[in-house]
């Protein structure tokens, strides 16, 4: 139990608070993360507002609501990670800059508590900025629209994210000698992360299938994106505007409902209508759980956490196996060595 | 207390240490000298379980630095050639962190990191951050970071290389006091002098080979060959020079300096032989005496075999 306490709680992070909290980066920091966050959320309330003069219901507070409350979190999100590889890409790579990565390995400090620490620190940031970002958050409530498990949800989906962004810069600080490569590799990873794999989605969409019982899915690559689910969570409602397609033998788009329609023709290849018969077309998603697919009946933000921290573990264990200067790697066959 | 055995290291096509081998047993310090790009900086970051050799083992008390990294940084204190200090941390906090990370108490901690800040003579500076002190004031901290653990074995590489004199007068005597406090200690320098008066064992290495190793009279005497006079006369040098150079002690006679240095074979009634003649030739002796063998000379002598 004490090792596990030792391993967790190290003198890194202690190390790191101290460092970290003594420079005008930090502070600088958090003003800049809430006024930009505070700024955003004041300009959408004003909107608002202006537009609530002429008329204004109940059920124009719920959607003004779930507006201010995507257009917050999304925005919270690409913060985030621009923040985060910032954070963790410099690491280790500025220790071996500052030469003292080598003064840790003489140490009794196993190479993963070194990782960990600086992992701790940095995320410990993050919970700071996010926790920063609740009273602002708190402004979606006067409008409704919008839970308070929804806002859980979707926070916990943001702290995740942020913690993926965190261990992939820190595998790039392991990767890389110095920290200019491993920022840049740190941000082309957010990058991927965020916008690539929802790309993914748009490029190689699924097709929907009309035989198919199930209400068509997103490609789950696109999961890895925290926007969807956050999309999700804020509209409370199904995916069906993003990640399927008609096959090439698909379907009039014309008839085609939103619940399914019986008036659709099947096309031809070159589009023109074949057939005379009614043809059913596939049924449509109606909950926000994925209606099929590998995370068949998951919430788009379970599959998204899940898939995350499954990511954050990788490249966790690809940076506790690149960064002991001697690697003892299992395929490698030991010496043998006598005693002295 | 150290022990290494045909240690090699090879990076792509150079070899950086050579089948290199010593021993040094427990409570002495071994000057570890040789030139720029010798192996010393690569034996010593093998020691420290910071480099895997090619081939060869390496021992600190008994422990594989392979096998057993854990007990090795247990017993070691390793002071690189570089500072390697952190922004913002006082020199007090400096020493609590890698005490922490040494695993000492949290109680000890306090205690460990004033008597080594007195140790080193920067009591008055605990609070200042340590990125503000000056390198002969890092130079000693990190001294005192290496000993947060107090090991029973030091490796200092380069410990005085880039201060001044006074400075290296400074750390020689912490160096001394560590001596009497038993720690083996290991100390790669360029600073020769000092090293013949602070260790008692020296090892010379030169192209990742080791060329002598030893206590250090025995390395002198065994790379300079034979002794040296140094004569002063009166005038005559010349004539001097032509008396001693048919003598079968005399290996060869010079003059350097104004002086005639001369290097026999023999012991002290040779040299007093050697007197006697000069005397009875004529010649006006003024000044007679015999230079003692350096570290240094032994120095060159074991790395100019291989130049050329």
């Amino acid at each position: 139990m004490r090792r596990i306490a030792l391993a967790l709680w190290n003198p890194i992070v202690a190390k790191e608070y101290r460092s970290r909290m003594r420079t005008w980066r930090s502070p600088l920091a958090m003003t800049v993360y809430i006024v930009l966050l505070g700024g955003l959320g004041w300009a959408i309330f004003s909107g608002m507002s202006l537009s609530a003069r002429s008329a204004f219901n109940t059920g124009q507070a719920a959607s003004f609501g779930q507006g201010l409350f995507i257009y917050l979190i999304l925005f919270q999100m690409v913060l985030l990670a621009f923040i985060t590889p910032a954070l963790t890409a410099g690491a280790i790579s500025s220790e071996r800059e500052r030469q003292t990565i080598d003064l840790l390995f003489v140490t009794r400090l196993p190479s993963f508590s070194i990782l960990w620490g600086k992992l701790l620190a940095s995320m410990s940031f993050v919970l700071l900025l996010l926790l920063l970002s609740v009273p602002i958050f708190s402004l979606v409530f006067l409008f409704g629209g919008i839970e308070l498990d929804q806002l859980a949800a979707a926070f916990v989906v943001t702290a995740v994210a942020a913690l993926t962004l965190g261990v992939i810069g820190l595998a790039c600080s392991t990767a890389f000698t110095r920290t200019l490569p491993a920022t840049v590799a740190a941000y082309g990873a957010a990058f991927v992360l965020l916008a690539g794999s929802l790309l993914f989605g748009l490029l190689f969409p699924t097709d929907i299938d009309p035989n198919a019982t199930r209400a068509p899915a997103p490609p789950a690559v696109s999961y890895l994106s925290p926007l969807l689910p956050l999309v999700t969570i804020g509209t409370n409602s199904p995916v069906t505007w993003y990640g399927v397609r008609n096959s090439p033998v698909g379907f009039s788009s014309a008839c085609a409902g939103p619940y399914g329609s019986s008036c659709a023709v099947p096309l031809g290849p070159n589009g023109v209508a074949i057939g005379k018969g009614f043809v059913r077309t596939p049924p449509q998603p109606t909950g926000t759980a994925i209606p099929s697919g590998l995370f068949s009946g998951w919430q788009y933000w379970q599959a998204t956490v899940t898939m995350q921290l499954l990511l954050s573990l990788a490249a966790l264990i690809v940076s506790a196996a690149l960064l002991p200067p001697i690697r003892h790697l299992p395929w490698r066959r030991p010496t043998v060595r006598e005693s002295a | 207390m150290i022990a290494i055995e045909g240690l090699t290291k090879i990076y792509g096509r150079r070899t950086a240490l050579d089948h290199a081998s010593f021993e040094v047993p427990k409570g002495e310090i071994f000057g570890f000298v040789g030139p720029n790009g010798a192996g010393k900086t690569t034996t010593l970051r093998i020691l420290a379980g910071l480099l895997e050799p090619t081939a060869g083992r390496a021992f600190v008390d008994g422990a594989d630095v392979i096998q057993r990294p854990d007990l090795v940084h247990e017993r070691l204190g390793y002071m690189p050639d570089f500072f390697g200090v952190y922004d913002q941390l006082s020199a007090v906090e400096y020493l609590d962190f890698y005490a922490a990370c040494y695993r000492q108490p949290k109680a000890r901690r306090k205690k460990i990191a004033d008597d080594l800040l007195e140790l080193v003579g920067l009591s008055d500076r605990r609070n200042q951050l340590v990125d503000t002190l000056s390198r002969g004031l890092k130079q000693r901290l990190c001294l005192a970071r290496a000993l947060v653990h107090d090991p029973a074995v030091l490796l200092l590489d380069e410990p005085a290389s880039g201060l001044d004199p006074r400075a290296r007068v400074e750390m020689r005597e912490i160096l001394k006091e560590l001596q009497t406090m038993g720690k083996t200690i290991v100390i790669s320098s360029h600073i020769l002098p000092e090293l013949t008066e602070l260790c008692t064992m020296v090892g010379i290495i030169d192209q990742g080979r080791i060329r002598a190793t030893g206590p250090v009279h025995d390395v002198i005497r065994q790379l300079t060959i034979g002794r040296r006079l140094r004569i002063t006369v009166l005038g005559q040098k010349e004539e001097a020079i032509a008396v001693l150079r048919p003598l079968s002690a005399i290996h060869e006679a010079t003059m350097v300096n104004g002086a005639i240095e001369a290097a026999f074979e023999g012991d002290e009634a040779t040299a007093a032989s050697i007197l006697q003649t000069l005397i009875a030739a004529g010649i006006k002796v003024s000044g007679f005496n015999q230079l003692e063998g350096g570290l240094e000379d032994a120095f060159l002598k074991a790395t100019a075999e291989n130049v050329g």
